[in-house]
């Protein structure tokens, strides 16, 4: 279970987290949703350590992880893993090397074991005949499927999701849905995924929280967001360019 | 630079010593950064040292037959001012100007596209995977550098001041003047300098926030900086040297 409890986080003057709560249980999808620059990819980044709250506490699974050192931050990276909104596959790596690399640094396993194991991570990709080619040779959509078999090496607990299937086109957004939904349910996998795609949000969440100001405005199922009269929350989700909610 | 800055370019300075000397490096990168910064850099070094060269002797010899109107040691004080400050400040500030942006620039776009996150999710320091490759490449290439400028610029002095005041080359190649001192001198600016710019470099682009505004920020950071400290570094130098080794 992943637990944020009243954090604070600003940068400069800019106040971007205003005393967030949520929980999230284990096996759960949860989607944050909000508009850009909300601060929903600050808040996930707290509980991998890539950054650090100015007030409030973090839990993983019971463990205070707020605190850690860089050190100790690699066991929770881990268990959870993050697909970044930008893929950041690195450049000078073939596809093989990027997914090899989670393994050889948190395994300390061979250049040829890991290899081995990153190519099959690559065929659950339909990745694997590409596998010797570099990331420049691919567009988005490709580079999201290596980030997110990058991010699944290590059989984590829990993934976090940045906008995974924005600038994709509409069959690789399903694939990248489906996927989420099964590591969900066979696997187990906890799941939280920052996004805008509403054919996403309604189609595989099972509860979705939206950041307003600093702070969720509504925590519940997805089917809440369609009921709700929160006049804010109907006009993010009928995406209407005029309303009461700031941009 | 503030006090905060300072401290932390130190505390990276320590991190990437330690990371030299603990290993594993990441030899082909070091190899392949050498080379772009050497390549980088080459014409614009001997270019620029070759005009100051020849702008630089044919002002003092002026100078010089307007009061003693004897230009026999006109060689030998060049060579010596050529050792003790002017080839390796004059090397490391094109170098600074040169790769030390590029570096910040490369730097700083990994940082706002997130792969520096991913370096960390993927339990690789930035520190060692990034710094310690371009500090070791960095130190070679500004001492190789600097030894490349003293040989163009005391040969362009030589030759405008074969042409312009009828000095004999041979008369020019005078080392009667050189000390070990000068050569320590020369060692030391060069490493240092070597030291002061990747590092500072390296510290800016990981510094980086934001955009693309975020990474032009980080190389102008990275040019101030890198100016500021060579500076303050021969001021330094230039002090021990006078007290330690020429008095």
């Amino acid at each position: 279970m992943i637990e944020f409890h009243d954090i604070y986080k600003s940068f400069g003057p800019k106040h971007v987290l205003r005393g967030v709560n949520l929980t999230v249980h284990k096996g759960e999808i949860m989607f944050i949703i909000g508009s850009s620059g909300a601060g929903k990819s600050v808040l996930v980044k707290h509980l991998v350590g890539l950054l650090r709250p100015d007030k409030g506490r973090v839990v993983l699974d019971g463990q205070d992880i707020t605190d850690l050192t860089e050190a100790e931050f690699y066991p929770v990276r881990k268990r959870c893993a993050m697909v970044f909104q930008n893929s950041t596959l690195f450049d000078s790596m073939t596809l093989l090397d990027n997914v090899a690399l989670p393994i050889r640094k948190h395994m300390g396993v061979t250049m040829s074991e890991a290899r081995e194991l990153a190519l099959k991570k690559l065929e659950l990709v339909n990745m694997a005949d590409e596998a010797t080619r570099y990331p420049a040779d691919f567009g988005d959509g490709m580079r999201k499927k290596v980030a997110i078999a990058r991010a699944l090496t290590l059989e984590p607990e829990f993934v976090i999701f940045d906008e995974p299937t924005t600038g994709i086109d509409p069959i690789s957004a399903n694939i990248v849905d489906r996927l989420i939904r099964d590591l969900s349910d066979r696997l187990g996998v906890t799941s939280i995924v920052v996004s805008h795609d509403l054919r996403s949000i309604f189609g595989v969440a099972d509860r979705v929280a939206m950041l307003y100001k600093g702070e969720f405005l509504l925590d519940g199922p997805p089917a809440e967001y369609r009921t709700t009269d929160n006049p804010i929350v109907q006009q993010f989700i009928n995406g209407r360019p005029t309303g009461p909610m700031e941009v | 630079m503030p006090f905060r800055e300072v401290s932390e370019i130190a505390r990276m300075l320590l991190l990437t010593v330690f990371y030299c000397v603990r290993r594993p490096i990441r030899w082909s990168e070091v190899i392949r950064q050498g080379y772009d910064i050497g390549n980088r850099s080459l014409v614009f070094v001997v270019a620029v040292l070759g005009f100051l060269g020849m702008i630089l002797i044919f002002q003092s010899a002026y100078q010089a037959q307007q009061i003693v109107g004897d230009l026999q040691m006109l060689g030998a004080l060049f060579l010596q001012l050529l050792f003790r400050e002017f080839a390796p400040t004059v090397t490391a500030l094109m170098i600074a100007t040169r790769v030390g942006t590029g570096i910040a620039a490369e730097i700083g776009s990994m940082v706002v596209t997130e792969q520096v996150d991913a370096l960390r999710m993927n339990n690789a320091d930035p520190v060692q995977y990034l710094v310690v490759p371009r500090f070791i490449s960095g130190v070679a290439m500004t001492f190789l550098l600097s030894t490349l400028a003293v040989v163009v610029c005391f040969l362009s002095g030589m030759w405008i001041a074969s042409v312009a005041y009828d000095v004999n080359p041979s008369t020019f190649y005078n080392t009667s003047m050189l000390e070990w001192g000068d050569f320590i001198a020369f060692c030391m600016k060069a490493t240092a300098y070597g030291v002061a710019i990747p590092v500072i470099a390296c510290h800016a682009g990981l510094s980086a926030f934001g955009g693309s505004e975020g990474v032009g920020w980080a190389t102008t950071k990275s040019v101030v900086n890198c100016s500021l400290a060579i500076v303050f570094l021969d001021f330094l130098l230039s002090g021990l040297a006078f007290v330690f080794l020429f008095s």
